[in-house]
């Protein structure tokens, strides 16, 4: 390798690859530890889309979209890849690196490792993991959370009864079977676990590992209209969460928080003590932060919608300086703004109805596009003409969601769009071995 | 604690004087890098399992006095902590800083005399081209001055090399470029510090947000503790 000398100061970026960041959600959602953070303009959004029978091929499949309004295939399907079966898409994690992109299965307990760092336009399909249940007796992968040259893996069931106890598995960017940490099922700090899982989310200056709990596969795979006039079925939905020692994987403390709360954000800035979350069954934002001897503490701080009329709130995104929240409710198809600036008191200031159905709410890092998706799971989305499969992006002025493209994924044969990750083309970088060869 | 928060601050301070420089990615922007934070007391070294990470695999590179070694004689027999560096870094939350924190630990570890023989330091250049053995062994002088502790620098006779290696530990680096496609003085890579037990077990990954130097030596000892 030949390295021109240049007269001015350069700086070894190393370390503004692996910022720790202010807050997390979609961009802002990633793992803190993640190196390449795209705050300026995506240029992709990668798509895991739950394979349909009977509309193309039917399988589950990650699919591309051209994200950057200066390309000619701007709001285009510019890739599609499939991947041979269909298991249940759901959600998916970037490395610590950003180079790969891990998506699960949740029937099939399968998990995709795809390479979007070779060339984020056309990601490929470099391994397949179908261990999980016989490394871990757990199913359902779901949240993957990268660790520094590892993934933390949180489950939704287990492969024996196929409820909703569970726990975290941890893969080495390998694919490599690491370890196991069930959900805690006894009493801890007054509160007893129910032994479910749902998010995972890690604030390391605390050394805090908060997971949420959700529903097993008996309930997650089940048809939502029968689900819900089955009272006994309904009685197992998680209602916990847990805050973990991250160094030891020791749970340290349950929180009693009803209703099944769902996706967790930190509040990542210095001085910053909570982190928050939704619950789906009971339609609340509810706030776990530290209280005056130190434990943690979640108190329902807002509710969303109108709970009686079971909204429904799936996923969230909060903004880069966590002073906002986008919210997504699936049942009434509205996407709703909560102002964050008093986490003890969130306020609504804003609501659209982007859709028959929504799920999935992810923001840029500079707030100014929101993307949504339409598809909660296979067996839960509605039904007949409600049954709108789409991704919607828009733009956002503070005061108003704009439509910027569209894509119906029935229409293009692709099939149930769930959740959406980000990547950018680098742009002037070689690899090293590249560099070296010039 | 208090050092290592103070080297901290020192660090962070050096950063906001100097801003940001060189990101060369379009859309990609990092922004600001923030030196690590520590707003908890960390687990006695012991009470906690570290997991087996991965494996390292043999590689043979060189030593600053230009002799060939294989990795696997540095990371085995020792409990050892490994990082990636280039001689001409100059981001202050990049290669200085995971330098800086590990002189702060070869002076703890060396408190402790019994622990100092059970410890080595290995710090392997990204960029053979330029890291001579001669270059590195000018570097590390300000490292190794205690010749009782083990702290060596490594570099590689040439960059295929050092590729398997980088791709073992997971290690990614790139290069900038000019706009005539030639590449710079500058190494995008994400800072990386693999512990590493004397049976060649990567058994803990710090990136910049773990670089917490108690925690690190808690880690140190409770791997010493693992074999008594």
């Amino acid at each position: 390798m030949r390295i021109h000398r240049r007269p001015i100061v350069n700086f070894c970026i190393a370390a503004i690859f692996s910022v720790a960041v202010a807050s997390h959600a979609d961009e802002t959602c990633n793992s803190p530890y993640m190196s390449g953070l795209i705050k300026g303009q995506e240029d992709f959004v990668h798509v895991w889309t739950l394979g349909v029978p009977g509309l193309g091929d039917g399988w589950d499949k990650l699919v591309t979209i051209d994200a950057n309004p200066s390309s000619k295939t701007y709001g285009k399907v510019i890739h599609k890849i499939s991947v041979g079966s269909r298991g249940e898409a759901h959600h998916m994690g970037f490395t610590d690196d950003r180079k790969y992109l891990w998506a699960g299965g949740l029937d099939d307990s399968k998990i995709y490792v795809f390479d979007v760092g070779s060339n984020p336009s056309r990601p490929k399909l470099v391994k397949t993991i179908d261990d999980l249940p016989a490394k871990t007796g757990y199913a359902g992968p779901h949240t993957f959370y990268a660790l520094p040259g590892r993934m933390l893996i949180g489950d939704l069931s287990n492969a024996a009864d196929k409820g909703g106890v569970t726990g975290m598995a941890v893969y080495n960017n390998k694919g490599d079977f690491i370890a196991k940490y069930d959900m805690p099922t006894t009493t801890i700090k007054q509160v007893k676990g129910d032994g479910y899982g749902y998010d995972i989310a890690v604030n390391p200056a605390k050394n805090a590992l908060l997971t949420s709990s959700f529903s097993g596969w008996n309930n997650y795979m089940r048809d939502l209209g029968e689900l819900m006039k089955d009272p006994e079925a309904m009685k197992h939905f998680g209602n916990t969460m847990v805050m973990w020692n991250l160094k030891t994987m020791e749970p340290e403390q349950v929180l009693a928080v009803p209703g099944a709360p769902l996706e967790i954000r930190w509040a990542l800035s210095e001085g910053q003590n909570w982190a928050i979350t939704a619950t789906a069954l009971t339609s609340q934002l509810w706030l776990v932060s530290r209280g005056p001897q130190g434990l943690w503490q979640a108190k329902d701080v807002a509710q969303i919608g109108d709970p009686a009329k079971v909204p429904l709130p799936v996923d969230i995104s909060i903004t880069a300086d966590a002073k906002g929240l986008w919210v997504n409710t699936f049942m009434d198809g509205t996407t709703h703004y909560f102002d964050l600036t008093d986490p003890q008191h969130p306020k609504e200031t804003y609501s659209k109805h982007t859709g028959s159905q929504v799920n999935m709410v992810s923001q840029s890092w500079d707030g100014r596009r929101v993307y949504v998706t339409s598809s909660l799971l296979s067996k839960w989305d509605k039904k007949g003409k409600d049954n709108e499969q789409f991704l919607r992006a828009f733009h956002w002025d503070g005061h108003e969601l704009t439509p910027a493209f569209e894509i119906d994924f029935t229409k293009e044969q692709l099939g149930r769009p769930h959740h959406m990750k980000f990547t950018a083309n680098p742009s002037r970088v070689a690899s090293l071995a590249g560099a070296s060869a010039r | 604690m208090r050092r290592a928060g103070a080297l901290a601050g020192v660090v962070a301070g050096v950063l906001s004087l100097f801003g940001i420089a060189g990101v060369a990615c379009a859309a990609i922007d990092p922004g600001k890098a923030t030196a690590p934070r520590m707003e908890f007391v960390p687990p006695p070294p012991g009470s906690y399992k570290l997991q087996k990470i991965q494996r390292v695999t043999d590689a043979l590179l060189l030593d600053s006095s230009a002799h060939s070694v294989r990795l696997s004689a540095l990371t085995h027999s020792k409990i050892t902590l490994l990082t990636f560096f280039y001689t001409y870094c100059v981001d202050p939350l990049g290669c200085p800083f995971a330098h800086t924190t590990l002189a702060y630990l070869r002076d703890r570890v060396r408190g402790d005399r019994a622990l100092a023989e059970r410890v080595r330091f290995v710090s392997v250049s990204l960029d053979p081209t330029h890291d001579t053995p001669e270059v590195i062994a000018s570097y590390s002088k300000e490292f190794t001055i205690d010749p009782k502790f083990d702290w060596r620098f490594l570099t590689a006779r040439r960059v295929p090399d050092l590729l398997p290696v980088l791709d073992d530990f997971g290690q990614d680096v790139s290069v900038e470029m000019d706009e005539n496609g030639h590449p710079m003085r500058t190494l995008h890579h994400m800072l990386k510090m693999f512990l590493i037990d004397a049976r060649g077990n990567v058994r803990e990954i710090y990136t910049l947000a773990f670089l917490q130097p108690q925690v690190m030596f808690n880690d140190i000892k409770t791997l010493a503790l693992e074999t008594g």
